[in-house]
């Protein structure tokens, strides 16, 4: 049969029957703008959870700190601390494209500051984690720095006032307190100002996602934008803590200065070069705790090898921190799973529903089918050109079914907009329609409406000419 | 040209009983023929003709069309052999009320394996229409037309592959004597001047006179009429040559 003649047939036909045919296919249109809401839904939460509340191309590498593992062979002993040697084995692992050693603040300490942006001053515990510097450079804003600037304490330039020093990252203040060994500064020396760094610090887009969905409406305080927010200063107290009664006399205190937000930043806290960090605990602790991690953030070149790379982590006898990505993602793929479903149901009664219509209008065509075999039609030809029109229909339903769920995705995004308080990581759109999930959608819708023609079709094609034309 | 032998047909009735109908029929036509069938109402005619037209292929006995058994014939070739070979003319007419009678002219072309670009199929079914008469009604829809009129368009599609044969039930079954005497002259025309094999079932004397060759079907098989001036439709007392006869006076000429 000419390809143009299928068509000719196919489209007259559909034409004629365009009623019974919009009626058959409302269920198709419904199950698959379902189909494509849900599904696109469910991956447009997955890119926010998964891509920027749980980044899941990197793991984090920790102490194994109980073994439960007491097989005959394996009479597991966890290493207990990552150090530099540990870091350069897990960069050897493949798969790993950066290895980045992470140290917890040990020592209690608060930070004051705030009132620039909130009209008060705001003090609060502070936790607080040493990374590798050049684990966020991409991340710092322009003008700032993010490393350990060491300051010493006698080449120090004297100044009157911030005026009188360089850049973004310096101010005129006190000389540190305490020497690099631990000695003490005379008070003579202690009053002398001179330019001095700030001490970096780098915050998650969680604090600020945190601090505008849910304690900012409780307190009444204003919205924040990060890109106000880098650049704020405040009072770094090492040694001080709210809750427990402070050695006084040992107290470290600093300027700091946000330079920038940073998904590898730690999501409650705040994040300072790695040598503050270790400076900070050795002064409060042991000499070995400047080269003692408390995690390793691992990146991984693809998503792919995630699991591959906690593998060896593992066999190396550390573990994997838990980030919560594996839940969440878990979480998001049932719910996916369940409307995929529902849909799936939908589109299936539909597809029954699209059989009884072609059963009931073979019948009724059944002369003309007749007549197409009495011409020269084949079988193949009746059945293709039933099936023709079931793709057509399936395609046409599809076309309204993905638009109709992207009118319904538009208008979900913009009741969320309007009416829905702000909450973390609140989304501007909370859809994604990719490609595939669209070809999906018209092959899902294409593929039921043929499977529901497949057995009128099968029916017409086995019609025989002389019956029906004869009329017995 | 065409050779049946031992041909038996026969049809399950829904309470499984069976109802044979052509018992041993043989019949040889030769190329060219003007062969009209003849007999009662319920005979057997259109079963005949339509397994020769390979619309039926459920029987026994042997069909050949040129040294080629229709029974062995794969559905494609079946398809082909209709397609390209035979041309179909019913009482009835069946034309697509929703096409166009050019539409409806071309509908061979879809079908044919052979392939012709849709233009050259316009241009031969317009010509067909001027020469069964009606140029001026092939875009209007067969609806619009008499009955003589839908039958021209019938014939006109009939011939649309240069059939060698054409098939023919009751052609005038439901026309009226003007218009069945018109397509009368139409077919000896076509059998005349282009050598067509004509197969024609029918009560129409007129045609059965016309015709050079008359076979009548009687208790299943084939009884030769060498005499094709008796009167086909007396033999037929049945009740549905009657009403053959009263369904042609209502279709009016020139009714569009
Ligand atoms: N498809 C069929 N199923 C059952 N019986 C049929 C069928 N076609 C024809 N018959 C029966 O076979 C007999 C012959 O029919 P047919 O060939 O149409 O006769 P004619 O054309 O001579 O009037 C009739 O009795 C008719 O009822
Ligand atoms: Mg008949």
């Amino acid at each position: 049969m000419r390809a143009g003649g299928l068509r000719t047939l196919i489209v007259g036909d559909l034409r004629r029957n365009a009623q019974h045919f919009i009626l058959a296919s409302i269920g198709i249109v419904v199950g698959i703008a379902a189909f494509t809401f849900f599904l696109a839904l469910g991956s447009g939460v997955r890119n926010v959870v998964l891509g920027e509340i749980f980044p899941l191309d990197k793991l984090e590498v920790v102490p194994r700190t109980t073994d439960i593992d007491l097989g005959p062979l394996r009479v597991g002993m966890g290493k207990d601390t990552l150090d530099d040697q540990v870091a350069k084995s897990l960069g050897a692992l493949p798969h790993v494209s950066g290895v980045f050693p992470k140290m917890k603040l040990t020592a209690p300490s608060t930070a004051v500051g705030g009132e620039s942006l909130l009209g008060n001053d705001m003090r609060t515990e502070l936790i607080a984690d040493g990374i590798d510097p050049a684990l966020v450079q991409d991340d710092v804003a322009s003008g700032y720095a993010f490393k350990h600037f060491d300051d010493g304490v006698a080449e120090l330039k004297a100044c009157e006032s911030d005026e009188g020093c360089d850049g973004k990252m310096e101010y005129c203040g006190l000389r540190p307190r305490w020497r690099a060994d631990g000695s003490e500064l005379t008070p003579a020396e202690r009053q002398q100002r001179v330019c001095r760094h700030y001490v970096p610090v780098m915050a998650s887009n969680h604090l600020v996602e945190i601090y505008n969905g849910t304690i900012r409406r409780a307190h009444n305080l204003p919205k924040l934008n990060p890109e106000f927010v880098v650049g704020l200063r405040f009072d770094l107290r090492v040694g001080e803590s709210m809750v427990d009664a402070s050695k006084k006399d040992k107290i470290i205190v600093e300027r700091g200065r946000l330079v920038g937000f940073s998904a590898r930043a730690i999501p409650l806290g705040l994040t300072l070069p790695l040598g503050y960090v270790g400076q900070y605990n050795v002064f409060y602790g042991s000499p070995e705790a400047a080269s003692t991690y408390h995690s390793i953030i691992v990146d991984i070149d693809s998503k792919d090898n995630v699991a591959a790379v906690a593998k060896s982590v593992e066999d190396m006898g550390f573990d994997v921190a838990d980030s919560g990505a594996e839940q969440a993602a878990l979480l998001i793929t049932i719910f996916m799973m369940v409307f995929g479903f529902v849909s799936v149901v939908i589109v299936g009664i539909a597809a029954v529903n699209i059989m009884h219509v072609f059963f009931m209008l073979i019948y009724q065509r059944q002369r003309e089918i007749g007549i197409m075999r009495a011409v020269g039609a084949t079988r193949a030809n009746i059945r293709a050109l039933i099936l023709g029109e079931a793709a057509l229909v399936g395609l046409v339903a599809g076309c309204f079914g993905v638009v109709l769920a992207f009118i319904a995705g538009a208008l979900f995004d913009t009741v969320s907009a309007r009416y829905i308080p702000d909450f973390p990581y609140k989304p501007e759109t909370y859809f994604s329609f990719d490609p595939p999930l669209l070809l999906g959608a018209f092959a899902f819708a294409i593929g039921f409406c043929v499977l529901g023609a497949a057995l009128p079709a099968r029916r017409a094609a086995r019609m025989d000419p002389a019956l029906v034309l004869t009329g017995h | 040209m065409i050779r049946v032998r031992g041909l038996h047909k026969s049809y399950r009735s829904g309470d499984g009983s069976s109802q044979r109908v052509l018992r041993g029929v043989d019949l040889d036509i030769a190329r060219g023929e003007f062969l009209s069938v003849v007999g009662r109402s319920g005979s057997g005619k259109t079963t005949l003709l339509n397994i020769i037209g390979g619309l039926d292929s459920d029987y026994e006995g042997a069909v050949e069309v040129e040294g080629k058994r229709l029974h062995e014939m794969t559905d494609l070739e079946a398809s082909a052999y209709r397609n390209n070979h035979v041309g179909f003319v019913f009482q009835s007419f069946h034309l697509f009320d929703y096409m166009s009678c050019l539409e409806n002219v071309m509908l061979p072309s879809l079908f044919d394996r052979k392939g012709g670009a849709a233009a050259d199929a316009r241009a031969r079914a317009l010509d067909l229409l001027d020469q069964v008469g009606i140029a001026e009604k092939a875009s209007q829809p067969p609806m619009n037309l008499s009955g003589g009129q839908k039958q021209r368009v019938a014939i006109a599609r009939a011939l649309f592959n240069r059939p060698s044969m054409m098939i023919c039930d009751e052609p005038t079954g439901n026309l009226d004597r003007r218009s069945g005497d018109a397509i009368l002259e139409l077919f000896r025309a076509l059998n005349q001047e282009d050598r067509i094999t004509l197969l024609i079932v029918t009560h129409d004397p007129l045609i059965a006179d016309a015709a050079t060759r008359c076979v009548r079907i009687e208790d299943g098989q084939v009884r030769e009429d060498s005499g094709a001036s008796v009167r086909a439709s007396d033999e037929d007392g049945g009740a549905d040559g009657g009403v053959d006869a009263g369904e042609g006076a209502f279709e009016a000429e020139e009714r569009a």
